[in-house]
């Protein structure tokens, strides 16, 4: 999606959430989505993009027996990706291998690697160690946050530590901070928690009500961007917890999810349930140009808005860049249209 | 001469050359000339060489040239044979004629001298005879002159002598200019001889110039008489050598305690004034003090002007006097306001509040004016004195107070106000209180302090905006009230439409010139406008998140999956209602209607009202035949509804009416419903008790909101998710429906015989 507005659409069978970028995969830009379906065969789709760049390809469709809520692909093994699903009334969370030669055969299943089934509650997201080479795995439940290790050969994960935070908050999601592997942050009802995995102990927060969504910035240490149901999105150094450094208007309605761009660390990408897809200049914060910044400040006040795409017709929930080339990007929306 | 034909060449040559050293008077010419052409076949250089030339020839040319050469220089020399006796013949001539010329002059001189002689004899005749008539005229002349000086000397003693009396006459009739003209001629012999002969006459003279200078004073000091008057008298004085300083002082004296006077009297004015308004008649009892105090500024004035013409070199201590004055006039100023202020403080009730600013203001910009008067009076006598520069740094210090001040006060008091409003929760009251303060703080406050149109408001005003601008940043971050928020939103659209026209008028209209690059009235609207856009966004926003709370708890609390048979409508819908209300009224109490009426909607038949009435008919019919048919083939149904129907907008631009802020508000709301409940699983129960709130909430909704085809798309698409999200997504009955919800509205009109429109569905 180079500066168009139109982008290459794909369209799923079902309702959809979730889409993720496969970072495993250094040879070809690809994407995993599942659908959101109560009643159907939900399904997980392996989307590539053409050598072109200007078709998406469905590389690869497997049944999965649940629908999907949240997804995240392993950083190190392209085939590997976990799972948060739901069976109408009870949560599951669930490692599951793409089979060897994937792509020929329509709705072949999937092999179950492991299944993390420590959690009672409803689960909310998976996240996967984003350093690399490590197996560890975060689940979280709206009580509990559960590190997992994984041992894909032997297809079992192991639980690591496991902690609550207790009744009062209820946690949402959240994000591994890819500068330091200790480090995890959790959305909950009344702030965002960061969470130190060796202690497993909360160590800070920030005081902020109803954040839906949270990315670290690669590139920046200390940068966090979150985005709320209200007040749009904001930028925050977390060594100064206190007040954001930058807020962006955000959506008409709620802002539903936010990433920032792996390669360049001004440009943020948010989606909301207006329909839209909006991208995003924000190029202050950084402390060394903390001169350069008021003038800097007044320019983006002009338009921190870079574009903004609305060719969906549904709310929209899942968006992911693309890790090898940092210029695409993928949205989803409820309706089940992917957009490159 | 020509005849010779063998040193023919030769003898030309030295003729040639002897000519031209005649005829050419400056050989450095014709040298030159002859040097640069010097050549071997050049027959006319000076460095001819005759025998050169031949043998040159004779080598170069054939007999023909050779011929040919010899016929032409034939033709030559006899040409220049008879130039040559032409030329001597003219010289001749001439010579004849000059010494004709000489014969006759010689002759023309004879018999001149005798003549001159002759003259000499009669000149010295002419000056012997004038001489003696000089000498015998010489005695009587001395005689007259004697006699004349004689008459003048009289006439100067004469004149003395009536002095006195004359200077009477001068008091009698008051020209006493005459009189002192009259005693300064007469001042020095008076001087020099007043000691003898004109003792007396001295004397009386004096007498009378004294009581000149007596009655001169009298003069300058009466108030009665023209400036003129005064100031010729003055000036006479001066000439009468008496110390005018003195008379300055003390005048200066009398005008100082005059303006003692004078400052006592705006503090009885405002005295006055203050207790007028106490006795809310205050107009007509303003304009009394006002003008005894205009009286006695102009009296001022008036003297002032006197007093400049009078002492021209006294101006110093007048500007300070005027200073003086204006700066007492500005202390008294601000000391009326922090009493108006403090006093209006005391009154706690908020309705007698309100009647208070405008009086208040008006007061103010009523002696602002006044004291602009003042100064332009001032200034048009003393135009050195900077008193309009001094007078509009006071001014603005004393408007930066009053500013300060009213906004401080207003912030209490509308601080106050929602103290009460949490105690009483009485909302009607509160709204009430929300449009007079509006009201009153906003349109009386800008207006009637913009409606001076005086050229010191102007200078000042973007300053003025500025501070009121911070003033609401200040007051912004203080209190978060939903309300004041849309208070201020409509504020600072009240200033965008209708003060900074009004500005930027009154500016074009006093500066002509170029003089109003300090006020950009675009770059203020622009301002203003921003600043309500956000204010009423954030109006919107705090409002809608208020009501996501609620939903929140609703749709996070009960486990949906296990939900029970619905029995009746649930409780959040009721609040829901309750907020959409308390909105609805608040909006209408300060935001004004939008063009779009609610009636309209009734009989229009335009595209939105048929897509509403489709989808409601897909809708109802889905309803009708969803009993018999799998939750399958309805969802699939919904989905071709949806390609259907056309993309309805529901995120649009607020606009400031009554209907675009709380349908965005309603809209946002449902979105927000809609969201939630995509995020929950259903068993039948839940999503029947959805389809009953939802049911429930279409009448309401549609009555308070304007665009009706978005509420119903956002209704059903609530209904359309709670289906997706349904294991068993088994409508109610129509009647079931019905039912329920009849009886929820008489459970409501049960409990509050509020005015709540029955529905009918």
């Amino acid at each position: 999606m180079q500066g168009g507005s139109s982008g290459i659409g794909y369209g799923l069978k079902y309702q959809a959430r979730c889409i993720s970028d496969v970072k495993a995969d250094t040879d070809h830009t690809s994407f995993l989505t599942g659908t959101l379906s109560l009643k159907e065969e939900n399904e997980v789709h392996l989307l590539r993009l053409s050598s072109g760049g200007s078709e998406l390809v469905c590389e690869g469709l497997f049944s999965h027996p649940n629908e999907i809520w949240d997804l995240a692909s392993c950083p190190f093994d392209q085939r590997i990706f976990s799972t948060v699903f739901s069976t109408g009334e009870s949560f599951g969370a669930a490692i599951w291998q793409i089979p060897e030669p994937y792509g020929q055969s329509n709705s072949s299943t999937l092999d179950c690697v492991a299944s993390l089934d420590a959690h009672v509650g409803k689960i909310n997201c998976v996240l996967w160690c984003p350093s690399g080479k490590s197996d560890k795995l975060i689940s979280m439940d709206e009580q509990n946050l559960v590190l997992w290790s994984l041992d894909s050969s032997k297809k079992s994960a192991e639980v690591v530590s496991k902690e609550s935070a207790g009744m009062r908050h209820s946690l949402s999601g959240g994000a591994w901070n890819p500068h330091d592997v200790n480090s995890v942050a959790a959305t909950s009802e009344s702030s965002i928690q960061f969470w130190d995995l060796r202690t497993m102990k909360n160590v800070n927060s920030i005081e902020r009500a109803h954040v839906r969504n949270v990315d670290y910035n690669t590139k920046r240490e200390h940068i966090l961007v979150t985005a709320d149901d209200e007040s749009g999105i904001h930028i925050w150094d977390l060594r100064k917890a206190k007040a954001p450094v930058q807020e962006l208007p955000g959506h008409t309605h709620w802002t539903w999810a936010v990433r920032c761009n792996p390669e360049y660390e001004e440009l943020i990408l948010s989606v909301g349930t207006d329909s839209a897809v909006n991208l995003w200049f924000a190029s202050a914060s950084s402390e060394k140009q903390a001169s350069e910044r008021s003038a800097e400040a007044s320019r983006q006040r002009v338009n921190p808005l870079l574009n903004s795409y609305t060719d969906y017709e549904d709310s929209v929930y899942g968006l992911a860049w693309s890790s090898r080339e940092p210029w695409f990007f993928a949205s989803l929306s409820y309706d089940g249209r992917v957009l490159n | 001469m020509a005849t010779e034909a063998a040193p023919m060449d030769e003898k030309a040559k030295r003729m040639r050359d002897l000519l031209s050293s005649f005829y050419t008077p400056d050989p450095s010419i014709s040298t030159p000339t002859s040097s640069i052409s010097t050549s071997f076949d050049n027959i006319n250089g000076p460095s001819f060489d005759a025998d050169q030339y031949m043998d040159l020839m004779i080598k170069k040319s054939n007999l023909d040239v050779l011929l040919q050469r010899h016929v032409q220089m034939a033709a030559e020399i006899k040409n220049l044979d008879t130039d040559l006796q032409m030329l001597v013949y003219e010289n001749y001539n001439k010579f004849i004629s000059a010494t004709d010329t000489i014969k006759r002059m010689k002759s023309n001189i004879f018999g001149m001298e005798g003549n001159m002689d002759q003259l000499l004899h009669k000149i010295m005749s002419v000056q012997s005879r004038s001489d003696g008539v000089n000498t015998s005229l010489f005695e009587k002349r001395e005689h007259i002159e004697k006699l004349h000086r004689t008459r003048n000397l009289l006439r100067k003693v004469q004149f003395i002598y009536d002095l006195p009396a004359r200077l009477q006459k001068c008091i009698k009739s008051e020209a006493y200019g005459d009189a002192v003209r009259f005693y300064t001629g007469a001042m020095p012999i008076l001087k020099v001889y007043g000691d003898t002969s004109f003792k007396d006459c001295r004397r009386a003279s004096e007498e009378a110039i004294e009581t000149i200078i007596k009655n001169l004073q009298t003069k300058l000091f009466s108030d009665s008489e023209s400036i003129q008057a005064r100031a010729e008298a003055a000036v006479l004085l001066k000439q009468l050598d008496v110390p005018v300083d003195s008379l300055k002082d003390k005048l200066l004296e009398k005008l100082e305690q005059s303006l003692d006077g004078l400052q006592i009297n705006p503090d009885e004015a405002s005295k006055l004034a203050e207790h007028n308004v106490s006795s809310k008649d205050e107009e007509s009892n303003n304009q009394g003090p006002a003008k005894i105090h205009e009286d006695a500024v102009r009296g001022f004035s008036e003297a002032m002007r006197a007093y400049r013409e009078i002492f021209p070199d006294s101006e110093e201590r007048l500007f300070k006097l005027a200073r003086a004055l204006t700066t007492t006039h500005f202390e008294n100023m601000e000391l009326y306001i922090r009493k108006r202020v403090s006093a209006a403080d005391f009154l706690g009730i908020f309705r007698e509040y309100s009647a208070f600013p405008p009086a208040d203001v008006l007061l103010l910009s009523n002696s602002l004016r006044i004291i602009w008067e003042d100064v332009v009076l001032m200034d048009e006598v003393l135009p050195e004195a900077a008193l309009s520069d001094l007078s509009a740094e006071a001014a603005q210090v004393t408007l930066k107070q009053f500013v300060a001040r009213t906004f401080s006060h207003l912030q209490q008091d509308i601080s106050d106000t929602l103290l009460k409003f949490d105690i009483n929760q009485k909302e009607v009251v509160d709204g009430e209180v929300l449009k007079v303060v509006l009201e009153a703080s906003g349109k009386a406050e800008f207006r009637q302090l913009l409606d001076e149109n005086t050229g010191i408001f102007v200078k000042m005003n973007d300053l003025l905006i500025g501070w009121i601008q911070k003033g609401f940043q200040d007051f912004f971050s203080e209190k978060i009230h939903a309300g004041l928020i849309l208070v201020l939103a409509q504020l600072s659209v009240v200033i965008e439409q209708k003060v900074i026209p009004r500005i930027a008028e009154e500016i074009t209209a006093s500066f002509s010139g170029g003089n109003s690059q300090a006020f950009i009235p675009g770059e203020l609207c622009r301002v203003f406008h921003a600043a309500s856009e956000k204010l009423l966004q954030h109006y919107i926003d705090t409002r809608t998140q208020k009501i996501s709370n609620v939903l929140r708890k609703r749709f996070k609390t009960p486990n949906w999956v296990k939900h029970k048979e619905p029995r009746e409508v649930h409780m959040y819908v009721d609040m829901l209602l309750q907020q959409l209300e308390e909105v609805g009224k608040e909006v209408k109490q300060i935001l004004p209607q939008g063009t779009f009426r609610k009636h309209k909607r009734s009989d229009s038949n335009g595209s939105n009202t048929t897509t509403s009435s489709r989808s409601t008919t897909l809708h109802s019919d889905k309803m009708a035949r969803s009993n018999s048919q799998r939750a399958r083939s309805q969802l699939f149904e919904t989905h071709l509804a949806k390609l259907f129907k056309q993309k309805v907008e529901i995120f649009t631009k607020v606009e400031f009416t009554q209907e675009s802020v709380v349908t965005t508000t309603v809209k946002l709301c449902l979105k927000s419903l809609q969201e939630y409940v995509r995020l929950q699983t259903f068993n039948r129960s839940g999503f029947q008790q959805i389809q009953l709130d939802i049911q429930f909430l279409k009448a309401p909704l549609k009555e308070t909101v304007e665009d009706e085809a978005a509420i119903d798309f956002l209704l059903d698409e609530v209904i359309v998710a709670a289906s997706e999200r349904c294991l068993d997504a088994t409508p109610l009955e129509p009647p079931i429906l019905d039912k329920l919800i009849q009886a929820k509205l008489a459970k409501s009109k049960e409990h509050n015989n509020n005015n709540k429109t029955t529905v009918s569905s």
